[in-house]
């Protein structure tokens, strides 16, 4: 009944919005696939909208077309309706640098994949002949894994059938009070088939094939607009674009997972940070590398309607650390040494509501299942108020940058303490005023 | 002590003071005397260095000063018009004086002190607050700062105005007592029988200019070329005035009740040449006194008829 | 020593001793240290079990949320990295900083009208001597009041069991030389009218121009205001206290130590050049009431 009424309410809420409409209108947009640090990003380029973002030194990719664009309020955000309207356009982009060289660039088949996943950053571009290369090659190593797959359902369905027709004899034979012992045996010896492992090649596929403006430039400003195949120029096409690159790089952070929020992550981003938590539960950390870009800059090649403050630099996850230690001081006695482990989120049983993590046993109770998580674990309790830890790389080496603090608080031992302090000069100016007072009516 | 040579002050179009020469001699007490306007502030504002002249120059104790010969102002002893009231209410006068003993960097400062608050009648309100005292008390006080540093000149401004008799005397008697001591005294007032009780000597200026500087009978001297001799007699007989008025000596004669006005040359005595005409005619005088021209009296006639002439013929100072 | 520096270690410390027995530092800091006290123990009400959450706590909801939408996130985030006392320490200094200016800068237009500045002219001082010494009296109160509000954090950490880190101290000492830049400025207003009013008028003026032009290149506003923020900015920032010494923050974010001691040390140079323009002024002007 509650929930019912809960459901109501959010969607009377959203009357005013389903009331209107948005608005859509026709727009000619850069749909920009940017390399952000650590992947591959979507956002578009509105008309309105005078600036391109990208980083420099990495292949960007950019098409220009007409669509439909609105604003839509519940997120706060521009989107494109790309089902309704969507018509690319040819031609070639013309990049302008400050000193005023134009280099033409024209639009390329490509696709991106990444080989070893987020602990080992090694994400790929491939273009025109290679691209196809990769595509086959993804297809051909896909099509192996399906047909493999098709393979093994057979054997395990014609499994399943032998084993059903075992069992009948067994029964049957049991009923009739023949010794069923090899039966038996021979069900007992039946193994399990193991399914095809999915291809290992690509920890993020190759893309489908794509044709963009492929665009990999130094840091600065430059202007760009697209030259139609007849030699006009599209008439809006007109934008600055600013590359930006990192101040700095090599920064670790920390991801914080909560023991009782595990599915609502925090980020320690910068270096100086000290961790205030309430103590109530363990925390669960997952370093890692981090570059340092400028906040406006950086929000706007990942989503740029965004805002953000150019004066700011902020420091934006690049890549998880991989073979990390962690080093805890205060933990316990003397340094502890902590290393990265997979856990595994309990559910609670039956009516029971709540989770606890556990480790995770893939061998026993975890069994044909993945782990929830991968993190270190940083015991706390109200007994250990600060503790101390430093993310160590491979080599035992500390990772620079990596110290952090975790202050456990709680409330004061007498909270009037403080108030009283903050009266302190009032009672100095009452000693000098009294003081003073008496001096005078002594002459 | 204290020297101007063609002073100049002008502020815009306005001409505050044009041209003066002052020289203040030691030991003496030196009255300067000017109507509202006539640039006597602005004067002592330049002499002592808070503003600064168009042209002209000053010198203390024979050496040019400038603003920042902060050495030579610590010969000066200043006592300003007003005390400013609004300026440290706070303070005792006692922290009043141990303040400016501090930026004096006066030796054993506290004896100083007390000796001087002693003199001046003010030591059994050593602990009361600047804004407590009356007005009088606040012009002694002035007075003991401006002597604390015991320096070679004085410059007084308006020293007496708005007390009472009795705080006047106070004023006059510390003022006769530290020439006494040595002190140079430079009075700028209004009061102008309080100047001619004590001033050895009075410069007048008006409209900028210096009109006069000289002693109290130079200037009387070089004023009023004639004297009045006033001859009390028991009856005057008729005819008597015209008689007195045949003496060759003698410019005019009129009578005015019982008493014989005579009008005789400033140069010369004439009291025995009247009295054996008295004589002669069997009259026998009951009092002959001079009429002495006061400073008012000067002062007025300088600064309404402006006998500039004075300056160059008198020779001053 | 010179007599002027002499005369105006004296008057300083006369201003000095007024100041400690008048009632209006001690008032102004003891706000401070409340409001002081209200966020580092809001702060404890503001942390769960993942960390400081801004909307667990109404102030540093409002807070947040005010700063969030004039600077941004990454500001938000960035100030109370550390912990709740920098920006505690910011608060609590605004009241007393803005009392030791304000009644500087009155004060010395009612004592220049009352005739204080003549009167210590008739002596071994003069009009800069003066000057001096109402800005050496108001380094002295506003160093006072840093230490007072810093003890005071630190207290507040051992209590809460927070961090007094290095942005902490730094704060401070940004907040000492962005005030040697304000009360020099303090001083030429001062110089530059003939009344209190006018002078303390001219010097919320000054600081009121300097606060809106960093507002507009420093926040996150439309371009058109950026724009215009930025040509006005690129004009003024030369005298401006605030533009060195948010080069300062940023060198500090930024790990540049050199950085960091160059927009102080600038800030030096500002106040010195401030506090000539002020001693050309008096001397043309005269200290005559």
């Amino acid at each position: 009944m509650k929930r019912a009424a809960a459901v109501i309410t959010f969607l009377l809420a959203l009357l005013p919005v389903f009331g209107q409409a948005p608005v859509r209108t026709e727009n000619l947009i850069y749909s920009v696939l940017a390399f952000n640090g650590r992947d591959y990003s979507p956002t578009f380029v509105r008309a309105a909208s005078g600036t391109i973002y990208l980083i420099a030194g990495v292949d960007n990719f950019l098409t220009v077309r007409k669509t439909l664009v609105y604003f839509w309020p519940l997120t706060g955000e521009w989107k494109t309706d790309t089902d309704s309207l969507n018509v690319p356009f040819d031609g070639t982009l013309e990049v302008t640098g400050r000193r005023g060289t134009t280099v033409p660039v024209i639009l390329s088949r490509y696709t991106y994949f990444n080989e070893r996943g987020e602990y080992e950053l090694n994400w790929k571009v491939a273009r025109d002949a290679e691209a196809d290369r990769v595509w086959a090659h993804w297809a051909q190593i896909m099509d192996a894994y399906q047909a493999a797959m098709k393979d093994y359902r057979e054997r395990v369905a014609k499994q399943g059938a032998e084993r059903s027709s075992l069992i009948a004899r067994i029964q049957s034979l049991r009923n009739a009070g023949k010794d069923v012992t090899a039966l038996v045996d021979r069900l007992s010896n039946m193994l399990e088939l193991e399914a095809p492992q999915p291809p290992q090649d690509y920890v993020v596929p190759p893309a489908e094939i794509q044709q963009a403006f492929i665009l990999n430039l130094p840091r600065g400003e430059y202007s760009l607009r697209l030259r139609n195949p007849d030699g006009s120029i599209m008439e809006g096409s007109e934008k600055t674009l600013a590359v930006h690159e990192k101040r700095r790089s090599r920064g670790i952070g920390f991801e914080v997972i909560p023991g009782d929020k595990w599915t609502r992550p925090v980020e320690s981003s910068t270096p100086s940070a000290v961790l205030y938590v309430d103590g109530s539960s363990d925390l669960y950390l997952r370093p890692y590398f981090e570059d340092e870009y400028n906040d406006l800059f950086y929000a706007k090649t990942i989503r740029n309607d965004d805002r953000g403050n150019p004066n700011l630099m902020k420091w934006e996850r690049i890549q998880q650390v991989p073979r990390a230690e962690i080093q805890l001081t205060g933990a316990g006695p003397g340094a502890t040494l902590i290393r990265e482990e997979p856990w595994f989120v309990e559910q609670g049983q039956g009516a029971t509501l709540g989770y606890k993590i556990v480790p995770y046993d893939p061998q026993g109770a975890q069994k044909g299942k993945d782990p929830s998580l991968i993190a270190f674990r940083i015991p706390l309790g109200r007994g250990s108020p600060v503790v101390g830890l430093q993310a160590l790389d491979s080599a035992g080496k500390p990772l620079s940058g990596s110290a952090r603090q975790i202050r456990v608080l709680a409330p004061p031992p007498a909270e009037i303490v403080l108030p009283l302090l903050a009266l302190v000069p009032l009672a100095a100016m009452v000693l000098v005023i009294v003081g003073r007072a008496r001096r005078h009516r002594r002459s | 002590m204290i020297q101007a040579r063609a002073l100049v002050k002008r502020y815009g179009t306005f001409t505050a003071v044009d041209g003066i020469d002052l020289h203040i001699r030691p030991g003496e007490i030196y009255g300067f005397l000017g109507p509202n306007g006539a640039g006597k502030t602005s004067t002592i504002l330049m002499l002592l260095g808070i503003t600064r002249p168009t042209s002209g120059e000053v010198f203390l104790f024979g050496e040019r000063y400038t603003p920042s010969r902060l050495d030579l102002r610590r010969r000066i002893g200043v006592v300003p018009e007003k005390h400013p009231r609004g300026v440290w209410p706070w303070m005792t006068a006692e922290e009043y004086l141990r303040f400016f003993a501090e930026l004096f960097a006066i030796p054993r400062p506290q004896e100083r002190i007390d000796s001087l608050l002693k003199k001046v009648d003010l030591h059994g309100f050593r602990n009361k607050r600047i804004r407590e005292l009356s007005r009088g008390m606040l012009q002694k006080l002035s007075f003991t700062r401006a002597i604390l540093h015991d320096p070679d000149v004085l410059l007084l401004d308006e020293p007496i105005s708005g007390l009472d008799p009795l705080g006047i005397q106070q004023v006059r008697d510390l003022i006769v007592s530290e020439n006494r001591d040595g002190r140079s005294i430079f009075i700028s007032s209004h009061q102008l029988s309080e100047m001619e009780r004590i001033c050895h000597r009075v410069a007048i200026i008006s409209k900028g200019k210096l009109m006069a500087e000289d002693t109290m009978e130079n200037l009387v001297a070089r004023l009023f070329r004639e004297r009045e001799i006033h001859v009390e007699l028991e009856k005057v007989p008729h005819g008597l005035a015209a008689l007195m008025k045949k003496l060759p000596s003698v410019l005019d004669c009129t009578v005015n009740a019982n008493t014989l006005i005579v009008t005789v040359p400033r140069q010369g005595d004439f009291r025995r040449v009247i009295s054996e005409f008295l004589i002669g005619q069997s009259q026998v005088p009951l009092r002959i006194q001079e009429r002495m021209v006061s400073l008012e009296e000067a002062f007025v006639t300088i600064t309404q008829e402006n006998i500039g002439s004075l300056v160059s013929s008198g020779g001053g100072g | 020593m010179s007599d002027r520096a002499r005369a105006a270690r004296i008057i300083a410390k006369r201003q000095v001793f007024e100041a400690l027995i008048s009632p209006g530092l001690y008032i102004a800091l003891v706000v401070g240290l409340f409001l002081g006290y209200f966020l580092v123990s809001g702060f404890s009400r503001a942390v769960d079990s993942s960390g400081f959450n801004p909307q667990l706590h109404p102030l540093y909801d409002l807070i947040a949320r005010a700063l969030e939408g004039a600077f941004g996130k990454t500001f938000v985030d960035s100030l109370f990295a550390e912990g709740p006392l920098p920006f505690a320490f910011a608060v609590s200094f605004l009241p007393a900083f803005l009392y030791i200016a304000v009644s500087s800068v009155f004060k010395f237009g009612l004592e220049k009208n009352a005739g204080a500045v003549e009167l210590v002219a008739y002596g071994p001082a003069d009009g800069t001597s003066y000057l001096i010494a109402s800005y050496v009296k108001d380094l002295f109160l506003v160093l006072l009041a840093i230490i007072v509000i810093v003890a005071f954090m630190v207290a507040a950490a051992a209590f809460y069991n927070y961090v007094a880190g290095p942005e902490l101290f730094l704060t401070a000492l940004v907040a000492f030389f962005l005030s040697l830049a304000l009360f020099a400025y303090g001083v030429l207003a001062s110089m530059l009218t003939g009344n209190a009013s006018s002078s303390l008028a001219l010097f919320v003026g000054i600081i009121a121009f300097f606060l809106v032009v960093l507002f507009g290149s420093f926040a996150i506003v439309g371009e058109y205001v950026r724009n215009l923020s930025t040509v006005v900015a690129s004009a003024v920032q030369w005298i401006s206290p605030f533009f060195y010494g948010n080069l300062s923050l940023k060198a500090n974010a930024a790990g540049d130590s050199l950085g960091f001691f160059g927009g102080l040390a600038l800030l030096v140079v500002l106040s010195g050049v401030i506090l000539a323009a002020s001693h050309f002024i008096i001397r043309a002007r005269g200290v005559r009431a």
